[in-house]
């Protein structure tokens, strides 16, 4: 079986017509873990048991006429924010080195129930909060195109999963592009719902107003058979809304105008990443869709509006971890010790960082100057895509400014590292659904370039990548 | 300016005793976040709502009927550190050696 050609559309037709077993992909993919991970370290734990358990329990129902379909024995990997009963979660961080989840998250519900096949958790930026992976408590992940690169982050060891070959489909979550500008990293293709699409139950929050679950895989028709599989609105997430998928024909695609924001197009653009992304509209126009130069006037605050508005979340949503619930590291005298010892050493600098800054956005005297304003300036981005969607269906950017930078190129100074995700923060704070797609051809790094749609539309985001890869 | 007292006092609120040297590199790495959100200060905002959540759903209540919990006794439980006797353990609140 050639790893590097499956997809979950050949594997559904592949268990269909039993020219494989699921328990055969599975273990396929476990030895490419064991084999290929000690390098990219992309895996915080692997079930090797439970994975060939549940993957044989969808041969015995295949065996007995159940024809596959959906998830059924896709082999995939979470990031370790996600719970899974019984399995550990520690979300990258010290502080729940220990934790034990005591219940299954949705996502990871739908996809047991769907009968998927989860391969292990996978390495993450301490909290989801970075851009690199290298905010991991635990250890490094590598970009399997360049081991002396970064594969991106938060969720970089979900997308180095599937770029190398060690899952067929990870999930990961994206707050600020920590989906997406891995997924570009990595040359995977990662998609970050609309906001309430997906349940966040049992995802181990960040900052709640914009996180959102979502998947990576090699191709857009896999990433749409996924966010399929995973959708729906869920009581034990009041923000999930209720929504039924249809996709839309590829070739309807041809139809659709799609905006340029020249605030995207702007120097700090990597003359690689402008030459990819130039390539792929060249070939959209070839496949007869239309462009438009549009203006996303509030563009340029994005990056500040999000850093007042996820640390304050952030601040708050982590105030749960108190060294006493999930994971008990450093005992010490009195309640208000033992809470100062466990936060302070049990989370990493850019937790603290985000923390602290959180605390003073949100301080009495700074709130109307910082948080107030963020809210409004977050309403202003918002109202940008709202009127830019009166003209156009979706909007085409470079998914990050650069390329895959090397380890400790961007870890010295904060700014430089939120920088990296400054194309992706847009969709995030107005709740739009956005979509990283590689660029094709021999590159010598990944380039992706970034689609964003209407709240709902992600079906012309789909299929608008589906006539890219198809053509 | 932040200055060395504010920080003491932001980490006194979040509960979270900073680690010794760590103090100037956070002011500085603070103080270049904080100046990069002068920018905001251009922006005229004066007439524009804030906006509270990723959604522009309104809150609807869910109607009052008995549920059973998701995650109730053992379940519940499993996942916390310490257990006696079917209760919860923590540690001790007060320091016993104080009057």
């Amino acid at each position: 079986m050639d790893l590097k050609e499956l997809t979950v559309k050949k594997l559904q037709q592949g268990l269909a017509e039993r020219e494989f077993s699921a328990r055969e992909v599975t273990d396929e993919f476990l030895k490419s873990i064991e084999t290929k991970d000690g390098e990219i370290g992309a895996y915080l734990s692997v079930f090797n048991d439970e994975a060939r358990k549940d993957a044989a329990a969808v041969d015995r129902k295949i065996a007995s006429g159940e024809r596959p379909s959906g998830l059924s024995g896709v082999p995939f990997a979470l990031k370790d924010n996600m719970l899974v009963e019984g399995a550990k979660t520690t979300a990258a961080s010290k502080i729940l080195e220990n934790y034990v989840a005591s219940y299954d998250g949705t996502v990871v519900t739908k996809l047991k129930q769907g009968g998927a096949i989860i391969l292990g958790k996978t390495n993450m930026d301490e909290f989801a909060m970075g851009s690199s992976t290298e905010n991991s408590a635990f250890q490094k992940t590598k970009n399997p195109r360049d081991l002396e690169r970064v594969p991106g982050g938060s969720s970089g060891g979900s997308a180095a999963a599937v770029a190398a070959g060690e899952a067929l489909v990870a999930l990961g979550s994206d707050t600020g592009g920590s989906i997406r500008q891995p997924a570009a990293f990595c040359g995977v293709v990662g998609m970050k719902p609309t906001y309430g699409t997906v349940s966040r139950s049992g995802l181990i929050a960040m900052a709640s107003s914009l996180d959102q679950i979502g998947p990576f895989t090699k191709t857009v028709e896999d990433a749409e058979e996924v966010f399929r599989g995973i959708t729906g609105r869920d009581p034990l997430d009041a923000t999930s809304v209720e929504y039924h998928y249809e996709s839309i024909e590829p070739e309807d695609a041809r139809n659709l105008t799609v905006g340029l924001p020249k605030e995207y197009f702007i120097s700090g653009l990597s003359e690689e990443v402008e030459k990819g992304v130039q390539s792929a509209i060249e070939k959209f126009k070839k496949l007869g869709v239309r462009f438009k130069e549009i203006s996303l006037p509030h563009t340029k605050y994005a990056l500040s509006c999000y850093y007042i508005v996820m640390p304050a979340e952030v601040s708050s949503n982590l105030a749960r971890f108190d060294g006493i619930r999930y994971s008990r590291n450093v005992e010490a005298g009195t309640l208000h010790d033992l809470y100062l010892k466990n936060r302070g050493e049990g989370f990493g600098a850019e937790v603290r960082r985000r923390i602290l800054l959180g605390t003073f956005v949100l301080s009495a005297g700074y709130y109307d100057a910082y948080y107030a304003k963020a809210q409004k300036v977050r309403r202003l981005i918002a109202d940008d895509f709202d009127a830019v969607f009166e003209d156009v269906d979706v909007v085409l950017t470079p998914t990050t400014p650069t390329g895959p930078f090397k380890f400790g190129e961007r870890s010295g100074d904060p700014i430089q590292m939120y920088l990296s995700d400054v194309f992706t923060i847009p969709a995030n704070m107005a709740g739009i659904p956005a979509i990283a797609i590689p660029v094709e051809g021999d590159k010598k790094l990944p380039i992706g370039f970034q689609l964003m749609g209407k709240h709902f539309e992600e079906d012309k985001l789909f299929a608008l990548g589906k006539l890219y890869e198809s053509n | 300016m932040l200055t060395k007292k504010d920080l003491e006092h932001l980490a006194d609120l979040s509960q979270m005793h900073l680690k010794e040297n760590e103090e100037e590199k956070l002011l500085r790495d603070l103080g270049g976040i904080l100046g990069h959100f002068e920018e905001l200060k251009e922006l005229n905002t004066d007439d524009v709502l804030t906006m509270n959540g990723g959604t522009s759903s309104v809150n609807v209540w869910r109607s009052d009927d008995p549920e059973a919990a998701k995650l109730a006794g053992d379940r519940a439980k499993k996942g916390f550190p310490g257990t006696e006797d079917g209760y919860l353990e923590v540690p001790a609140v007060f320091d016993s050696s104080a009057d």
